[in-house]
């Protein structure tokens, strides 16, 4: 009964990918989205974007989740980059100050500019 | 034809994470027949989550059970989340470091934003904390 989410990924150049979440982010299915980002990491990918257009929500698990997998970016010498949240979504990382921690641009491709996909 | 909106409604979860879904979306409907604007529906049912998913991590095996109250009046709606587990402490609230991945009290920051009023009660010798969260309505 894990919530309703789809996990897409994909490379789009040496060492960049993006990393789609669609629906709803919880506790229940945090997994999946951090199994994702460490299999991307090790297919390679240390410029990653992560595309929020999609998610409709997202709790403070998820937000750790992404944490985790700025922490294992930068440690492999990488750059990530949010993209595109919802207004709700966003205001999640403003409450949090994590919108201090994250690079968060307003649409994919400007976020896969910045981190060199 | 309008909705009675119940005074009082009583969910126990199991003590699971892919139960955490099935309160909140309870808030959320419920929510959603007082009236409350999307972003309140949207902010209520986060809370409720986030105490939710607080309880699921801090209780133990020995409390197989969440229980979620909903009470409402002419003025607000309250929320408690009453767990039977060892209790935490609501002052330790980590600052967000990006080395660390576990960051806990997170989901008491983003209620605390969220709600009018956050208490929480923790019962130090009998066990056990209750998560409380009022959302005031508006008046018409």
């Amino acid at each position: 009964m894990a919530t309703p989410l789809r996990v897409s990924s994909r490379l789009t150049g040496e060492g960049s990918a993006v990393l789609s979440l669609a629906g709803e982010v919880d506790v229940s299915n945090t997994p999946e989205v951090r199994e994702a980002g460490v299999k991307l990491l090790s297919d390679g990918a240390t410029r990653l974007v992560v595309d929020l257009s999609q998610t409709e929500y997202m709790d403070s698990a998820g937000l750790g989740t992404l944490i985790g997998m700025l922490k294992r970016v930068k440690e492999a010498g990488g750059a990530m980059a949010i993209a595109g949240p919802q207004s709700q979504v966003r205001r999640l990382f403003e409450i949090t100050g994590l919108d201090q921690i994250f690079a968060i641009y307003e649409d994919l491709g400007t976020a896969t500019k910045e981190v060199g996909g | 034809m309008n909705a009675v909106v119940p005074s009082q409604v009583e969910l126990r979860i199991p003590r699971s994470c892919e139960f955490v879904r099935v309160a909140r979306k309870t808030a959320g409907a419920l929510a959603h027949q007082l009236q409350f604007t999307l972003h309140e529906v949207y902010d209520i049912e986060l809370a409720v989550g986030e105490a939710c998913t607080n309880a699921v991590e801090h209780v133990g095996e020995q409390c197989p059970e969440i229980l979620v109250r909903f009470s409402v009046d002419e003025q607000a709606l309250v929320m408690e989340v009453i767990d039977r587990g060892p209790g935490f402490d609501p002052e330790h609230t980590p600052a967000v470091n990006v080395q660390d991945e576990t960051i806990g009290g997170l989901g008491l920051l983003v209620i605390r934003s969220l709600m009018d009023e956050l208490e929480v009660k923790c019962d130090s010798s009998a066990g056990g904390a209750c998560v409380r969260m009022v959302k005031y309505r508006k008046r018409q």
